[in-house]
């Protein structure tokens, strides 16, 4: 198949394939019940909804795949066409698929085998038409985002990046509707938000989204096209200066968060702390296994000793009945914390990376069902839990409701990233880091595995134990039913969708993974089909996460090239031939 | 037990040392205690005994997937459990429309066989699509990635059914199979017939699988892929192919294991996979993983333990309801036997 020539047949023959298997996507996320469900959360108001959305940009991606040559292919020959036609075939074939789908209902109506595909749902796939018309609009819609992507395919990349970036914008503005509209409410800016947002509705307007896409769409050419001067002059500034306009932003970040609560109001601050708790988590997890390597499946063992740990010290009705304060429990419950690190890490010290992962996960489920058995329910509660967990108290402050708390978290969070990001690039980070890579040679150069390990351990442990502290006082009493496998894997989700072993990953993973689906209640039951998703494609496409650490960055990708060069160099420094050449 | 003499004396050699010394002494107390007290007659523990002979045979099927899919590919297929479920689950609309149009009751054999093929058949494709979509694009990468791979493939199944059906159970209509209910007398004992039945077909299963392993073409095939991949393919094997056969196999297993399930818990959900295909890992990690004799032998022991031991084990202490801690059971086992004998009952230490 290799060394066939690219002629058109063969782009025409993938078009297909692909066109079949964008059909079938769509399909799947229409009678998987995606589509109906996340119809109910417009983004432009009487124009288009988020349901119809996910089929059509899924559609959209692989028809702009189909005009784009694979890595193995030869370079095309002749003009255009293997770029445009492609595309345009693919988003018919897709269109073909939906449009049968709304026949099959019509006809057929498998209610029974396929309970998602209801009138109301190939009502929206139809584009509202009526029954032998909608197929027909279905089919003109994706053979038209076919022919979009063939466009896209012929415009300049500056061009394409601008437009791509604009309806991007648009579609991230209507999705977070219910967040921007309290934020400009609360800041007073409510004729702006009057223009974005009818009142009593959800979704842009759509002449706002008009004018925010022209705006973003300028903006972005202005910048793809002009913006290198923009950089080339803040680059050729003196240090001092850049310096100066770095801490400048960092403290405007800082003000804004400062004073978040007050803007989102208590709704959004709840989602917040959670998505807060979520990061925090994450942070640990990623020291565990995105720094030392070791996948974790049961890491909510630790979130749990962490709620129930501080359960038992503060509530007035725990079996300890010690009522402690919060601040001073605290540290007692990292200290446990650590110790349970210990003790679950050090049993599977000598296991292999697949077993770890097991092992972690049979923890996690057995401290869940004994939390909940009635055997230890005089200490626990069984599936009660433990109740009444009094609010933190500080110099007379008292920190009530998801409004106060916020600071609490975030302090947490910020040093938690602070540890992690000091962590990562002292000795103890690089011993990880060869442990991560090989474990026999790390032994073999003098790291002590056991030690790291077991630091790797406890101290994503504390960060997990530090997460369930601020959950029991977050919701004011503990209970084993959220306790389970889900949030592990919610954990691990965000850590691989934003990268493993980056920070900034950790942060953009817990924003759109946790805080999305708490905005959007559409979301609710599809999120962990969701989380699945996440893992499969991301370990497919992009095993490093979409904003990866830099060093994991180049191990999975440059490898090759830069040891190449790097003994280019070498061989050249020392005046002999160069590696190119000669057999291996 | 491990009698070897360790290299060197390290502190983490000895709590292990330690822990395996407490589960031992935890185990044989509470059991003498269990025993001394007398609450249990000895048919109730009999019934324990052939309940538990029963549920592990189902275990032993389904380890024979995982076990058929380590000892070639060398992963965790931690999506088998969801692979037994689709089977179970599409089923149960064949069951549902046998019964409503009365072939079930008037000719169970044929009512029961159809819906035991689609089952198969179902869990057979959705095994063989979860290798070619998520899996082949992976061969080389690190271990973890393709285990990553498996908790998503897992999660995006599961939650696709119950997207499609709701999170609600659903019942076989097995009551109305004369066949299915009631006791039969075995020696004298008197033996649920649907266990008898569960233990009979996995037991033809499994002879199915032994002799296509080791009398055929195809499974000298999967055997010599298990053993070299490379050399098989310089042999002029298809190792593509018999990766996607050995998926299949394993589908078809668990796929006839779901039904067998259904004859004894009655019922299916979208979550039913988790469970048994989690312990079903345990007992072919506790058979010694590649391994397909270690697989049932791994599933039989298991399935005992998990029936008898929280009742032996655990009221001796005055443990309340412990019929809890039937999980905790198993899981203690996982972990007990990944630490411990990670090369299993009749796996040589690598």
């Amino acid at each position: 198949m290799e060394g066939q020539p690219a002629t058109l047949a063969r782009y025409l023959r993938r078009a297909v394939v692909l066109g079949v298997v964008a059909g079938l996507a769509a399909i799947y996320l229409v009678i998987v019940g995606i589509v109906p469900a996340f119809e109910l959360r417009p983004l432009i108001t009487g124009v288009l909804g988020l349901g119809l959305t996910v089929p059509v940009v899924a559609i959209l991606v692989i028809a702009y795949h189909a005009g784009r040559t694979p890595n193995t292919w030869p370079a095309p020959t002749g003009g255009p066409l293997h770029r445009v036609v492609p595309p345009i075939v693919t988003g018919l074939i897709a269109g073909v698929g939906l449009g049968g789908l709304i026949v099959i209902e019509e006809l057929f109506s498998p209610r029974d085998i396929l309970p998602k595909l209801t009138p109301q749902t190939t009502n929206i796939i139809g584009l509202g038409f009526e029954y032998p018309f909608g197929p027909l609009a279905i089919i003109g819609l994706c053979t038209s985002l076919g022919v979009l992507a063939a466009i896209l395919h012929v415009l300049e990349a500056r061009a394409r990046r601008a437009l791509v970036i604009a309806v991007a914008t648009v579609l991230t503005f209507g999705l977070v509707e219910p967040l921007l509209r309290v934020m400009l409410l609360q800041l007073g800016r409510s004729d702006l938000a009057a223009f974005l947002y009818q009142a009593g509705r959800h979704g842009l307007t759509p002449i706002a989204a008009l004018t925010v896409f022209i705006l973003v769409l300028l903006i972005g050419l202005v910048w793809q096209y002009r913006g290198e001067r923009v950089r080339r002059r803040y680059e050729r500034l003196p240090s001092a200066r850049r310096t100066s306009v770095r801490y400048g932003s960092f403290a405007l970040v800082g003000l804004i968060l400062l004073v978040l609560p007050a803007i989102i109001g208590s709704f959004l601050s709840e989602t917040i702390g959670t998505v807060g708790l979520y990061l925090l988590m994450g942070l640990g997890l990623n020291i565990v296994v995105g720094y030392a390597g070791l996948l974790d499946l049961g890491y909510v063992a630790f979130f749990a000793v962490g709620a129930y740990a501080t359960a038992l010290l503060t509530s007035p009705v725990s079996s300890l009945s010690w009522e402690m304060n919060f601040w001073i429990a605290l540290p007692l419950v990292m200290v446990v914390a650590a110790i349970t690190g210990i003790a679950i890490g050090a049993p599977v010290l000598r296991l292999r990376g697949d077993y770890l992962a097991i092992v972690t996960l049979g923890f996690g489920e057995i401290v869940r069902i004994l939390l909940l058995s009635d055997w230890l329910r005089p200490w626990f509660g069984g599936a009660q839990g433990i109740l009444s967990i009094p609010p933190p108290e500080l110099l007379g402050i008292r920190f009530f409701g998801p409004q106060q708390l916020y600071y609490p978290i975030l302090i947490a969070v910020i040093l938690g990233a602070g540890v992690s990001w000091s962590l990562a690039n002292s000795r103890v980070g690089r011993a990880w880091n060869a442990m991560r890579e090989d474990e026999d040679v790390a032994e073999a150069t003098g790291i002590n595995t056991t030690r790291y390990k077991l630091l790797a351990f406890s101290t994503g442990a504390v960060f997990g134990c530090l997460a369930g502290a601020f959950f029991s006082i977050k919701i004011g009493s503990v209970f084993p039913h959220r306790l389970d496998l889900l949030v592990s894997i919610t954990v691990l989700s965000l850590i691989i969708l934003g990268g493993m072993g980056s920070i900034r990953g950790v942060i953009v993973g817990a924003f759109v993974l946790v805080g999305l689906p708490e905005l959007l209640r559409e979301f609710g039951e599809y999120r962990l089909l969701i989380y699945g998703a996440v893992l499969v494609s991301m370990m497919l496409v992009r095993p490093e996460g979409l904003l990866p650490s830099a060093t994991r960055q180049r191990e999975l990708h440059d490898e090759e090239t830069d040891e190449s060069q790097y003994l280019t160099q070498a061989e050249t420094a020392i005046g002999g031939p160069g590696i190119s050449g000669q057999p291996a | 037990m491990r009698l070897r003499r360790p290299e060197r004396l390290s502190w983490v050699g000895l709590t292990l040392l330690g822990l395996q010394i407490a589960v031992i002494a935890f185990v044989v107390v509470g059991s003498v205690l269990t025993i001394a007290e007398g609450l249990f007659s000895f048919s109730a523990w009999r019934d324990l005994f052939i309940f538990g002979i029963a549920q592990g045979s189902i275990y032993a099927l389904i380890a024979l997937g995982y076990t058929l899919v380590y000892g070639i590919l060398f992963m965790i297929n931690f999506a088998h459990g969801e692979v037994f479920m689709t089977g179970a689950f599409t089923a149960w609309f064949v069951g549902v429309a046998l019964a409503d149009s009365g072939i079930l009751v008037d000719s169970p054999l044929i009512g029961v066989g159809l819906v035991l093929l689609v089952s198969m058949f179902t869990s057979m494709i959705v095994a063989v699509l979860l290798e070619r979509i998520a899996y082949r694009p992976l061969r080389g990468a690190p271990r973890l990635v393709p285990l990553i791979t498996a908790i998503g493939a897992s999660l995006v199944l599961q939650y696709s059914v119950r997207g499609m059906y709701g999170a609600g159970v659903r019942a076989y209509p097995w009551g109305t199979v004369a066949d299915l209910n009631g006791r039969v007398e075995i020696l004298g004992v008197p033996i649920l017939r649907s266990q008898l039945i569960v233990v009979v077909s996995a037991i033809v299963l499994m002879f199915a699988l032994y002799w296509l392993v080791e009398k055929t073409r195809t499974g000298r095939a999967m055997r010599a892929v298990s053993e070299d991949k490379e050399v098989a393919a310089l042999m002029g094997i298809d190792v593509d192919a018999v990766i996607m056969r050995t998926f299949a196999i394993g589908g078809l297993l668990a796929g006839a294991a779901a039904i067998l399930y259904t004859f004894i818990f009655n019922q299916v959900a979208f979550s039913m996979g988790f469970l048994p295909g989690i312990k079903a890992f345990t007992a072919a990690v506790l058979g010694g993983i590649g391994n397909i004799v270690g697989a049932m032998l791994g599933g039989l022991v298991l399935g005992v333990l998990e029936s008898v031991g929280p009742q032996l084990f655990l009221t001796g202490y005055g443990v309340p309801a412990t019929n809890q801690l039937r999980d905790v059971i198993a899981f203690v086992m996982l972990v007990l036997v990944l630490i411990f004998r990670p090369y299993g009952l009749l796996g040589k230490k690598a």
